[in-house]
């Protein structure tokens, strides 16, 4: 039976990745891109669950046994600051595109390149 | 001291290496011809001790050991090429005119002896592939796309023989040549190695060598690049270095021979493998000299007679007797001979004339009558007119062929031999005699250097010619047994007896009384060229056959559906539909939507992930 954490972040990439590879709007993919990326850092945050654990802070009565995988979390806010980094220079080269071409479908980039 | 070996080996790319670096007119064509002279006085003073035993030298070189052999069948190899090499350093003496020529002249010339005195696979390797290259840059420099056909077709030959030497390693565990030999004659009575393997790994050296060799029909490189370069060098190309291929095919019955014979048996009593090999050979005869005839290049057509003439020797040691052996052996050195000696007289025209082509040509006899004689003897010995060497070689491999009961073979032969005839009569005619065009008016004689050039390679035309006996009497020392029978000036073989001197003495006398009745009886006439062929009929423009000009067209038209399949045509085309289908190849998948990059992206994770959990 596959957790329903797993379920929701894989389908959550998969949504992306139909943007990313169907729309042809540049926006329309761009927020694809960070639906996908939402998905990723979902699936990587539950990979670090384990049932029944609290926050891995050591605190009062919470020890390294008490508390989930630390690491995944680390992970995800690394990707998460990349991701807002990537969405942000994706986003200023949208911006450009769409100063030099007047459009932002992917195919007609396409066909005005060179 | 440094041993005589090496001094052969490196005395020429040393001196082009010194030549090239000094640049100096007048004393880098000095060190060149010291250069090229130095192997051949080394091979003339190692002669006896050679006949005597066989000369080893090894050097270690990073973990490798180079061995070397001066033997008799070595020897005989080095002596021809070195002969044909002192030819070509007089005659670059003054064709070229760049350092570079030199350099890498001299350095394919090293790599050919390199090739004939190794005795392991590793220095044949090495020799082999410093020959192909010094001899590409030596066509690179006057025509790139005839020099990148050489270059593909000799990296085929090359890859070929580098799995083959492979294949032999991991099947016998040795590289050098005595061992490879007497494990593979111990393997013919175990057979490990399958006849499969076997097949495989002749198939291999069949193509490497055969595409050195010109063997058809992997000859399509040698007429560009023959003469799409200085045509002193290739006097060397065609006269030596061709004849590193037909080793190569001598090497395979050295090495392989019996476990050959083992594996594919036998067809009506001739040895399968050698049966393929003469055949390539016959083909090779008769496709190079039927183009020989047909072209209009002076180049060209010597490019494709010199095809035609390695055949021959291919045919010869196809025949798997020793007399097939001692006519493809004398064959080497009789080509080597006359072909260098045509090469350097083509040079010599086309130094003085500026020009190529037979109808630009004529009358010239007058004007370059040393340059003629010796354009005389080279076409009588590679026609096969008695008193020249080649003669001799090729009625020893008539003789073969005959004896071997090979009558398709030996037609084949024939049929070159009377084409061979039809191509250099025309040289013969359209370049030396007939009316003088007028802007060659004013050639004068070849310079010294190219005469001298000419003369090492016309004298042994004659002697060998008068007496062959001087040759087939070390054959028999090579080939251990009295091959060829007779004196000096007489050839003894099962079928028939040529003497050599005898005919001499008679075509002398013949001569003689043709230029008495010359001289004293007949009354000349001068008439215009055409009038010969045209039988009184007037000359239409587009159908003026002379000899200078469409002479054979009527030939090549009862050829035409012949002509229409090309194997040089094949192959541009092969590579045209290659590069086409990259080509498409790249358009399709390179088109530069950001979503289909992304699709590929997305299946080959798919991809990955099914094979993950599959």
């Amino acid at each position: 039976m596959i957790s329903v954490y797993y379920f929701g972040a894989i389908t959550l990439i998969l949504i992306g990745l139909y943007a990313v590879l169907v729309k042809k709007n540049l926006l329309k993919i761009l927020i694809g891109l960070s639906i996908m990326e939402t998905g990723v850092n979902l699936l990587l945050v539950s990979v670090g669950y384990v049932a029944g654990k609290s926050a891995p802070i050591l605190s009062e009565g919470i020890g390294p046994a008490q508390a989930v995988d630390p690491i995944p979390q680390a992970l995800v806010l690394t990707a998460i600051v990349i991701g807002v980094a990537t969405t942000a220079m994706a986003l200023s080269v949208a911006i450009i595109l769409h100063e030099k071409y007047g459009t932002l479908n992917v195919e007609e980039i396409r066909r005005l390149r060179g | 001291m440094i041993n005589e070996l090496l001094i052969i080996l490196f005395a020429p790319l040393v001196a082009g290496v010194i030549a090239w670096a000094l640049d100096i007119r007048g004393i880098r064509e000095a060190i060149g011809i010291i250069g090229a002279a130095v192997p051949l006085a080394m091979l003339a003073k190692l002669y006896s001790q050679v006949l005597d035993g066989a000369i080893n030298h090894s050097i270690t070189i990073s973990g490798f050991t180079l061995q070397f052999q001066l033997n008799s069948m070595s020897w005989y190899f080095a002596a021809v090429a070195s002969l044909v090499g002192l030819a070509m350093a007089f005659g670059m003496a003054v064709t070229s005119r760049e350092s570079y020529e030199w350099l890498f002249a001299l350095m394919s010339f090293t790599g050919v002896l390199g090739v004939f005195l190794s005795q392991d696979f590793v220095g044949f390797f090495l020799f082999w592939e410093l020959m192909t290259f010094a001899s590409f840059m030596m066509v690179l420099k006057r025509n790139r796309h005839e020099s990148l056909k050489y270059f593909v077709l000799s990296v085929i030959g090359a890859y070929a023989m580098l799995i083959a030497i492979g294949m032999l390693y991991a099947k016998t565990g040795a590289l050098d040549f005595a061992s490879i030999r007497q494990a593979l004659y111990l393997d013919a009575a175990m057979g490990t190695i399958t006849t499969r393997e076997t097949a495989i790994i002749f198939a291999l050296f069949l193509t490497a060598f055969g595409v050195k060799a010109g063997a058809f029909p992997l000859h399509v490189w040698a007429p560009g690049a023959y003469s799409e370069t200085d045509q002193s060098y290739t006097a060397f190309f065609s006269g030596a270095l061709s004849k590193a291929g037909a080793y190569g095919f001598l090497l395979l019955y050295v090495l392989m021979g019996y476990k050959l014979y083992a594996a594919f048996g036998t067809f009506h009593d001739h040895l399968v493998f050698a049966y393929i090999i003469a055949w390539i050979g016959a083909l090779t005869v008769i496709i190079a000299s039927f183009l020989a005839v047909l072209q209009e290049d002076i180049r060209k057509l010597f490019a494709y007679s010199s095809v035609g003439q390695v055949g021959y020797i291919l045919l010869a040691f196809g025949l798997g007797t020793s007399l097939g052996f001692a006519g493809g052996l004398f064959h080497v050195l009789s080509h080597a001979v006359f072909k260098g000696l045509f090469w350097l007289v083509t040079a010599a025209i086309i130094l003085q004339t500026g020009k190529t082509q037979f109808k630009d040509m004529g009358g010239l006899a007058e004007k370059m009558p040393f340059t003629f004689a010796m354009g005389l003897i080279a076409v009588l010995s590679l026609a096969g007119i008695p008193p020249m060497a080649g003669f001799a070689s090729k009625w020893l491999i008539y003789e073969a062929a005959i004896q071997a009961h090979m009558p398709l073979v030996a037609g084949a032969i024939f049929l070159g031999s009377a084409l061979a005839f039809a191509y250099v009569v025309r040289f013969l005619y359209a370049v030396w005699f007939g009316q003088r065009p007028s802007d060659l008016e004013d050639v004068k004689e070849a310079p010294l250097p190219l005469l001298i050039g000419m003369a090492i390679l016309a004298i042994p035309n004659i002697v060998f010619g008068i007496a062959p006996g001087i040759v087939t009497d070390y054959l028999n020392k090579m080939l251990g047994g009295e091959v060829v029978g007779g004196d000096y000036y007489k050839l003894v073989t099962p079928t028939g007896t040529y003497n050599a001197l005898l005919v001499t003495v008679v075509l002398v006398l013949g001569l003689a009384i043709a230029g008495l009745i010359y001289i004293y009886g007949a009354r000349t006439r001068r008439i215009p060229v055409t009038n010969t062929y045209q039988s009184g009929n007037p000359v239409t423009e587009e159908f003026n056959l002379s000899i200078r000009r469409n002479f054979y067209r009527p030939l090549a038209e009862a050829l035409g559906f012949w002509l229409r399949y090309s194997f040089d045509r094949f192959y541009e085309r092969l590579a045209g539909i290659a590069e086409d289908f990259a080509d498409s190849l790249r358009q399709a998948f390179y088109n530069g939507n950001v979503q289909s990059y992304s699709w590929y992206l997305a299946i080959v994770l798919l991809i990955l992930a099914l094979w993950g959990v599959l």
